[in-house]
C-alpha cells in the first residue's frame, strides 16, 4: 500500500452525500445480474442445449417419399391382419363367461388407428407442429421453471453465503427495499427467461416443420392455443423462481433450499399421491401442470373414493386459474416471509 | 455536533436454553466531529455489537436506550445519513467470484457514487493492478485493503474501520495508519477506529473510549486517558543515587532504585521531591512524570478481565 504514502494528497475526498434511489439500487442488482458467472454459464449451457436438440430434432424426424410412406403402410397392414386373427380367435374362445357377449369380451375390433396409423411405422415420421406445438412449450415451460428454481435460490442464496447483502445495508439500510429491487430483478430476468425459453421452442419448432415437416395444416385455433400455453409457461418460470427465492430466503442457504425442493418434489409429493390421493389438488407440481397443460389438469381418484354413477372413478378439475393463483399465492407468502424475517433479524 | 452518541443503550442475545447473554449495558458513548477516536476493549466488551448497532445491523434492547449517528436518531434516521457514512466492520463481504473492481462498482452503482471515485479508491489502496482479480483469489491483506476501498468509497464525514489492520503487512498496517492520520486531520472526517493493537490507537488517536462487559469505562482525548491512570511514579535522575534515596525515605517518601536512577511512588507534587533534595545539598539531573502506555492503562482500566468469550455463539463482540 505504499500509494498511500507515495501519493498522499489525491485521493481524499471531500466528503459528500451519497443517497441510494430504488432505480440506482435497481440498476446496481441488475448489473450484478448479468455478471453472475452462474447466469452467464446458464445461459451458454442454454443455447448449447437448444443447438444439440434442434439437430437431434432434425436427424429424428424426416420428410418421407411414397415409398417410405408404402412401406410404413405395409408394416401396418401386417400388424393389424394379425392382430385381427388374434380378435377373430378371441371371439370364437369357448371361454368367454356366461353373461357377457364375445364381442364385449374382446373388445373392439382392431384398427389401423388403434396403432397410430401409418406415421408410426415411419423410420423417420415427419414432425406435425400441429400436434407437438402445446406440448413441447408445456416441456419447455417444466425445463424452465426447473432451471428457474436454481436461478431464484442461487440469486438470494450467493447474497447469504458471502454475506453481501449485510454489506448493502452499509449503503441501503432499508432492507424491505434491498429485498424488493432483489425480488423485482428477479422476476424480470425471470420473465425474460421464460419468454427467451419459449421462443428458443419455437425457434425449434419452425425450423422442424420447414426442414422436416408433415404436409398437415396447423388445426384451428392453434396459434391462440399455442400462445396461451407459452404465456402460462412464462407465467410458471417466474413463480418458480420467486418460490425458490423465499424459500432460500427463510433458510438462508442455497444447499439446504434446493434439498427441500428435492425432497419435497421427489419423496413427499409421491408418498402424498399414494397415501393422501385427495390432497393431489393442493401439490405444487400437479398444480404447475394444471397452470401450463392446455385445459388445466384433471385429477382421477383411481384408488380413492366410490366409483360414480357413471361407472368412473371420482374426478377434480384443476383449471389454469385455480392453479396460478394457489401457486401465486405459495410464491408470495413464501417471499414476504424471507423479507420480514430479514427485515426483522439481526444480521451479523 | 457529536458524530456518535450513545445513551443508555443494552443489547442482550437470546440464547437457546441459557439466558440472554448481556452484550452492551447501559452503554453511554460520544464520539465528537473530526479527529480519529480509538475504540478499545477485550474480546467480548461490545465493540462490534456497538459498531452493528450504529449501522442498523443489530436492534438495540427496546425501552430507553438513545442511539444517533450524525445527528440523525438510529434506526429510523439511518437512510438519511447512510450516504455519509463509510465503514469496515469485521471481515471484508464481498462476492467471491467477482472482481474487486466490479465489486466496488456495483456498491458505488447503488449509491449514486461515480466510477471515477472506484478508480480512486483503487489507487488510495494499491489495488489498482489487482483490480480485475477475483476477489476470492486475494490474500486476507487484500481483501481487507478492499474493505477499505469501499468504506471510503462514499467519502464519508464518519469512517468506522473495525480492526482494519487485520491481515495486513508491517508495511500495510503503516500505510493504513498514515491515512487514518491524514483523514482524521482533514477537517472533515470522523474516523471511529476499533482496533486492538493498542500501540496503533495510541498512535493514531486523538481520542479514545474503552469498553469493558458492554460498559463505556473511560473515555476522553488519549492524554488524559492516560493521566488518569498515572500512579503518581516520578522518575529521579542524579549523581548520588544512594544519597538521594537516604534523604527522599528521610523525608517519609517510597523509592526504589530504576536502573541507575531512583522510582519515587505515589508523589502528590513532584516539586516536594525538588524541595527535599535541594534543601540537603543534592541537585537533580531529571525530573520526570511516568505516565503509562496505552497497554498499561487498558489492561488498569479493563482489570485485564476479557468478557467471557464472544457475547454469544457465533455473535461477534
Amino acid at each position: 500500500m505504499s500509494a498511500v504514502v507515495e501519493q498522499p494528497g489525491a485521493p481524499v475526498a471531500q466528503p459528500t452525500v451519497h443517497r441510494a434511489s430504488f432505480g440506482s439500487l435497481l440498476r446496481s442488482e441488475a448489473h450484478r445480474f448479468r455478471s453472475r458467472r452462474f447466469i452467464q454459464l446458464l445461459l451458454v449451457l442454454a443455447v448449447v442445449g437448444w443447438v444439440v436438440s434442434t439437430v437431434i430434432g432434425l436427424l429424428n424426424y424426416g420428410t418421407p417419399d411414397d415409398g417410405d410412406l408404402a412401406d410404413a403402410q405395409a408394416r401396418l397392414d401386417e400388424i393389424v391382419a394379425e392382430q385381427q386373427v388374434f380378435y377373430e380367435e378371441c371371439l370364437e374362445d369357448a371361454n368367454v363367461p356366461d353373461d357377457t357377449t364375445p364381442e364385449e369380451w374382446c373388445g373392439p375390433a382392431p384398427t389401423a388407428d388403434n396403432f397410430g396409423g401409418p406415421e408410426a411405422f415411419l423410420d423417420k415420421a415427419p414432425f406435425d407442429f400441429g400436434e407437438a406445438g402445446t406440448s413441447g412449450a408445456l416441456g419447455v415451460a417444466a425445463l424452465a421453471a426447473a432451471l428457474a428454481v436454481a436461478i431464484g435460490a442461487t440469486w438470494i442464496g450467493a447474497e447469504w453465503s458471502s454475506r453481501t447483502i449485510v454489506a448493502l445495508l452499509f449503503w441501503v439500510p432499508r432492507r424491505l427495499q434491498v429485498m424488493a429491487a432483489k425480488l423485482t430483478v428477479l422476476v424480470a430476468a425471470a420473465a425474460l427467461f421464460g419468454v427467451l425459453t419459449q421462443a428458443a421452442w419455437l425457434a425449434t419448432a419452425g425450423i422442424w416443420e420447414a426442414l422436416v415437416g408433415g404436409p398437415d395444416a396447423l388445426p384451428e385455433n392453434f396459434w391462440s392455443a399455442l400462445l396461451q400455453t407459452q404465456g402460462r409457461g412464462v407465467l410458471l418460470v417466474v413463480l418458480a423462481a420467486v418460490l425458490a427465492f423465499g424459500l432460500t430466503n427463510v433458510v438462508r442457504n442455497t444447499g439446504a433450499a434446493l434439498g427441500i425442493a428435492f425432497v419435497y418434489t421427489a419423496i413427499v409429493e409421491n408418498i402424498l399421491r399414494a397415501l393422501r390421493p385427495h390432497w393431489e389438488p393442493w401439490l405444487l407440481t400437479s398444480n404447475a401442470l394444471g397452470l401450463v397443460q392446455q385445459g388445466g389438469y384433471t385429477i382421477t381418484y383411481w384408488n380413492d373414493g366410490p366409483i360414480g354413477p357413471d361407472g368412473n372413478p371420482p374426478e377434480y378439475y384443476l383449471g389454469p386459474l385455480q392453479a396460478g393463483v394457489y401457486l401465486g399465492l405459495v410464491a408470495v407468502v413464501l417471499a414476504a416471509v424471507g423479507a420480514v424475517l430479514f427485515a426483522k433479524r439481526d444480521l451479523h | 455536533m457529536p458524530a456518535v452518541q450513545l445513551t443508555a443503550v443494552s443489547k442482550s442475545y437470546r440464547r437457546r436454553g441459557r439466558p440472554p447473554q448481556k452484550a452492551l449495558d447501559n452503554l453511554d458513548l460520544l464520539v465528537e466531529s473530526g479527529g480519529v477516536h480509538g475504540f478499545l476493549g477485550p474480546n467480548g466488551s461490545g465493540k462490534t455489537t456497538t459498531i452493528r448497532v450504529l449501522l442498523g445491523l443489530v436492534s438495540a434492547d427496546p425501552g430507553g436506550g438513545e442511539i444517533r449517528l450524525l445527528d440523525q436518531p438510529v434506526p429510523d434516521g439511518l437512510p438519511d445519513v447512510i450516504g455519509s457514512v463509510g465503514a469496515l466492520v469485521e471481515t471484508p463481504l464481498f462476492f467471491p467470484g467477482l472482481s474487486g473492481r466490479l465489486n466496488l462498482q456495483l456498491l458505488a452503482e447503488a449509491a449514486g457514487v461515480s466510477k471515477a471515485r472506484v478508480e480512486e479508491c483503487l489507487e488510495l489502496v494499491d489495488l489498482s493492478g489487482r483490480a480485475d482479480d477475483r476477489f476470492k483469489g486475494y490474500s486476507l491483506g487484500m481483501k481487507q485493503r478492499l474493505g477499505i476501498a469501499a468504506a471510503l468509497l462514499k467519502a464519508p464525514r464518519l469512517l468506522i474501520l473495525d480492526e482494519p489492520s487485520n491481515g495486513l503487512d508491517p508495511a500495510g498496517i503503516r500505510d493504513v495508519r498514515e491515512l487514518i492520520r491524514r483523514l482524521g486531520r482533514d477537517g472533515h472526517t470522523t474516523v471511529l477506529l476499533s482496533s486492538h493493537l493498542l500501540a496503533e490507537i495510541q498512535q493514531v488517536c486523538d481520542s479514545v473510549s474503552i469498553l469493558a462487559r458492554g460498559r463505556c469505562v473511560a473515555s476522553g482525548p488519549v492524554g488524559e486517558v492516560l493521566a488518569s491512570r498515572g500512579s503518581g511514579d516520578v522518575l529521579v535522575q542524579i549523581a548520588d543515587p544512594a544519597a538521594a534515596a537516604a534523604v527522599l525515605q528521610g523525608a517519609g517518601f517510597s523509592v526504589s532504585p530504576a536502573d541507575g536512577a531512583l522510582m519515587v511512588h505515589s508523589v502528590a507534587a513532584p516539586s516536594d521531591i525538588t524541595r527535599v533534595l535541594a534543601g540537603s545539598g543534592l541537585y537533580l539531573e531529571e525530573l520526570r512524570r511516568v505516565t503509562p502506555d496505552l497497554e498499561s492503562a487498558f489492561l488498569a482500566i479493563t482489570g485485564d478481565q476479557p468478557h467471557d468469550g464472544p457475547a454469544a455463539p457465533g455473535i461477534p463482540a
